[in-house]
């Protein structure tokens, strides 16, 4: 009887290894031997993970990838939280890779649209990050596993630091099902600072010729928040979280969220909300989160990752953030963005695109940027138990199987750049599931989900809504002069605001003509860096003095 | 992070401008150089009776673009990436070596002439702001006729539309664009339904003499017109040099495309600056210079400073 083996997967991993005999006899990959290394371990129509992370990018090991022989190696399958630098698309290009499955492509969201209709790549399926995560261990499984990390020691042990971000989850899907785990470092030394990948996991490592790319993309610039921003920020400060008493939260990078940042110590101080509100975060190390820090608003800040500049300020402030003993930050994507789907109360972002239900969009026709952690981060969790008083709150009846909704806030002024309306009929999505041959049309943030929506002209409770009829009418009282806006018959106003389901300025005592940017803790990045006491070290783009 | 040029096309020439060039003697060689190819001095072509003819317009951009290209180069800066629009985009294929300058100066002079040719008069293009391409497109739709024609023609900023066709049409599509609430809806100051089906003639004339030309693999990639792509082949660029007068221009996209591959530095070649304007507005992360507003001091001192960063 031919005997079976069950362990092929590692057979065939034993076999590539053996064929590296060539180029090291170690656990080292010669950095000029990196293209050559690629094509040994890697064989064709394999399922790669590559790091293409919201910040982490593996550089040196997409660019060595991009130069492989197509010959050779093809048809490979990525695997890519964030598709974001110019060869990751290249890859596609040169038949190296042939089709990808993904979470976010922001930066490269026109190529990968053009390449779309160019039938130049095919798409697996969009992601919120934490899905894809969760499909590395279940379809998705991962036989090479392409991976940054700061520093490895001789037993192939990782640091990774502030930037861990999704690696460790990455690794572990490659590392426990025989894959191959290649990781490049900045340098390699004697004894790390910490120990935050076992070297077990991993297979080769190999040293960079340049430090891996990071960019600074959750700092954002307060010379650049609007007045109107800053109403809007007093708005969800007094209007919903003072109202709904919200402890725990996590802020979609923009600068409205920028602009509610800033306005704790002021604004939030002068309501007296210290201490009753904002107290937990899940959020990546914001800069303008430095004032309410100080302040003594903010017990504790899990991070998905780090932020370029932050690292000394963090390592400083113990008391807040998730620090090893090395002292320095340790983030972790997939366990934040855990955190963020059931133990905050509260999620805010913004959108390009609203319909008059409430489903909200950020895609636009000719453009496919993906979800990232969005659809997780803004949406009510079935699976959630435990109770708080803001997640109580959102309780609207006395059904004896009534539960809570985690607040899920959408923040949009009702008008785009270029007069474009925010609150349309119908979403672009729509258009662009069929131009792009989606199963479904890329919402970011379904209706029912969406708990309220702030405008420059008020906030829409539209948890309180009891039909499809009244949400529209909600949202059309607020969305000022769109089409869905001027739907609005304004004698319901006054019906909509006694019956709590909108709100005006006036009515959360927030008069228009003191919503000015004067009232932000930090009015540009130099203030920042004030507050953290010389701390914060701006990158170069974000410093003009 | 690469450095892109950007090269303009009808509508940013003005008097003297070649008077006007930075002085050099790079720039002085292309300058004699055009003088042989056209067989009269180039600078009898930029008085401001000589412009209003598309066909010294064109030159002139072309002559002007190139020139100062070369004065860059001399200086020891060349771009990683090129984008012209229009009629700039004989230059974009000239900085890439794709074709020579001679050649694209030859072939640029009969578009030009096969422009003017095909519409005397009773044509022109106009332009709508504060509206998006969709609303143009049903605006033109129902004002289109066969004996009238109007059609979008480029796209050079998601509400900035300009539309081509005969004047009547044109007119009728101004006065709806401005009742539906368009910021401005006015007729530009050209002759020629440029960048619609109605050049379908001149295209065709034109490719066929580009059939002629022989064109190198580009040594830089080159943003082609008509998809916003970045085209790497010899004849993909004689097809775009052919067919953009007859198809509208997606520059909206352009600057987008060319940031996607890594630009954060562009420079607009003389004259004007209305690319450099809507790429700052188009991606405001990366940093946008025009030769004539910033200077071409000004302008070398931050492309080295750029080069050297990124190399």
């Amino acid at each position: 009887m031919k005997k079976h083996s069950w362990k092929k997967r590692l057979e065939a991993k034993e076999k590539r290894i053996e064929q590296m005999q060539g180029i090291t006899k170690s656990r080292i990959i010669p950095t000029n031997k990196m293209v050559q290394a690629l094509e040994t371990l890697i064989k064709p129509g394999d399922r790669v993970v590559l790091e293409g992370n919201n910040q982490k990018q593996a550089s040196f090991l997409s660019a060595a990838l991009a130069k492989v022989d197509p010959g050779k190696l093809y048809d490979l399958h990525m695997i890519m939280s964030s598709i974001s630098r110019p060869e990751h698309l290249d890859l596609f290009e040169y038949g190296i890779a042939n089709k990808v499955d993904f979470s976010y492509a922001g930066s490269q969201s026109l190529r990968i649209a053009q390449m779309l209709e160019d039938g130049k790549l095919t798409m697996g399926e969009i992601h919120t990050y934490v899905e894809l995560y969760g499909r590395l261990f279940i379809d998705l499984i991962p036989s090479v596993a392409l991976v940054a990390a700061d520093k490895a020691d001789a037993a192939g042990n990782l640091y990774t630091g502030p930037n861990t971000e999704e690696t460790p989850t990455l690794v572990e899907a490659a590392a426990f099902r025989d894959g191959i785990v290649i990781v490049q470092v900045n340098e390699l030394v004697d004894e790390l600072p910490r120990v935050d990948i076992p070297g077990s996991w991993i297979d080769y490592v190999v040293v960079a010729d340049k430090p891996y790319q990071l960019e600074p993309l959750f700092t954002r610039d307060p010379r650049h928040i609007t007045d109107i921003q800053v109403l809007q920020a007093m708005m969800i400060i007094r209007g919903i979280y003072e109202k709904h008493q919200v402890k725990s939260l996590n802020h979609g990078i923009g600068y409205n969220t920028a602009a509610v940042e800033l306005l704790l110590p002021t604004y939030g101080e002068k309501l007296g909300l210290k201490g009753k509100i904002c107290k937990h975060w899940a959020l990546n190390p914001h800069p303008t989160l430095i004032p309410a820090i100080e302040s003594g608003w903010v017990e504790s800040v899990h991070c998905f990752g780090g932020e370029v500049g932050m690292e000394k300020y963090v390592a400083s402030r113990r008391d807040v953030f998730f620090t090893g003993r090395d002292g320095s930050l340790r983030s972790n994507r997939t366990l934040c963005q855990l955190a963020g789907q059931y133990a905050v109360d509260l999620f805010v972002g913004s959108s390009l695109q609203i319909d008059a239900y409430g489903n909200s969009s950020t895609v636009t026709r000719g453009r496919l940027a993906g979800f990232g952690g969005a659809p997780n981060m803004g949406h009510d969790p079935g699976g959630r138990r435990h109770s708080s008083e803001a997640w109580l709150d959102m309780k609207t009846n006395d059904d004896p199987l009534a539960r809570g909704k985690k607040l899920v806030v959408q923040v949009v002024e009702t008008f785009q750049n270029g007069n474009k309306p925010v609150f349309v009929e119908s979403l672009d999505a729509l258009d662009v599931k069929n131009d792009a041959g989606l199963a479904t049309a890329p919402v970011m943030i379904y209706g029912e989900d969406v708990t309220h929506i702030v405008t420059e002209e008020g906030i829409a409770y539209l948890y309180k809504a009891n039909s499809m009829e009244e949400r529209r009418q909600a949202i059309a009282a607020i969305a000022g002069v769109t089409p869905i806006g001027l739907e609005h018959d304004i004698r319901k106003t006054d019906k909509l605001r006694r019956e709590g389901l909108i709100a005006l300025p006036e009515d959360l005592g927030i008069r228009r003509t003191d919503a000015k940017r004067s009232l932000l803790a930090a009015k540009n990045v130099e203030e920042l860096v004030e507050w953290s006491d010389g701390l914060y070290e701006p990158p170069a783009k974000f410093r003009s003095w | 992070m690469k450095l892109a040029f950007l090269f303009p096309g009808q509508g940013s020439q003005k008097p003297n401008m070649l008077h006007e060039l930075t002085k050099h003697p790079a720039m002085e060689t292309v300058l004699q150089e055009s003088t042989e190819v056209l067989g009269e001095s180039v600078y009898n072509l930029d008085s401001k009776e000589a412009l209003a003819s598309t066909v010294s317009v064109q030159i002139n951009l072309l002559v002007s673009s190139v020139a100062i290209l070369k004065v860059f180069e001399a200086e020891g800066v060349y771009p990683d990436i090129v984008a012209g629009h229009s009629a700039g985009a004989f230059a974009a294929a000239v900085a890439s070596k794709a074709i020579g300058f001679a050649e694209a100066l030859r072939i640029i002079k009969l578009r030009g002439q096969l422009m003017e040719e095909a519409f005397p008069s009773g044509y022109g293009m106009g332009v709508i702001t504060g509206m998006d391409e969709e609303t143009v497109k049903e605006l033109t739709y129902s004002c289109f006729s066969e004996i009238e024609p109007v059609y979008t023609a480029n796209v050079n900023a998601p509400d900035q539309i300009t539309i081509a066709g005969s004047v009547n049409a044109l007119n009728k599509v101004l006065n709806r664009a401005k009742e539906g609430g368009a910021r401005t809806a006015e007729l530009l100051n050209v002759s020629i339904p440029s960048h619609c089906s109605l050049l379908n003639s001149v295209s065709n004339s034109l490719y066929q003499e580009l059939l002629k030309v022989k064109f190198q693999q580009p040594v830089i990639p080159y943003a082609c017109n008509r998809t916003a792509r970045l085209l790497r082949s010899p004849e993909q660029v004689r097809e775009d040099l052919a067919f953009n007068v007859s198809h509208p221009v997606k520059w909206h996209d352009i600057p987008s495309i060319l940031c996607e591959y890594g630009t954060r530095l562009f420079i607009e070649m003389p004259p004007g600056n209305v690319l450099a304007r809507l790429s700052k507005k188009a991606r405001p992360g990366a940093r946008s210079l025009s030769v004539d507003e910033n200077g071409f001091g000004n302008c070398l001192v931050l492309a080295r400073r750029f080069c050297s960063r990124h190399s």
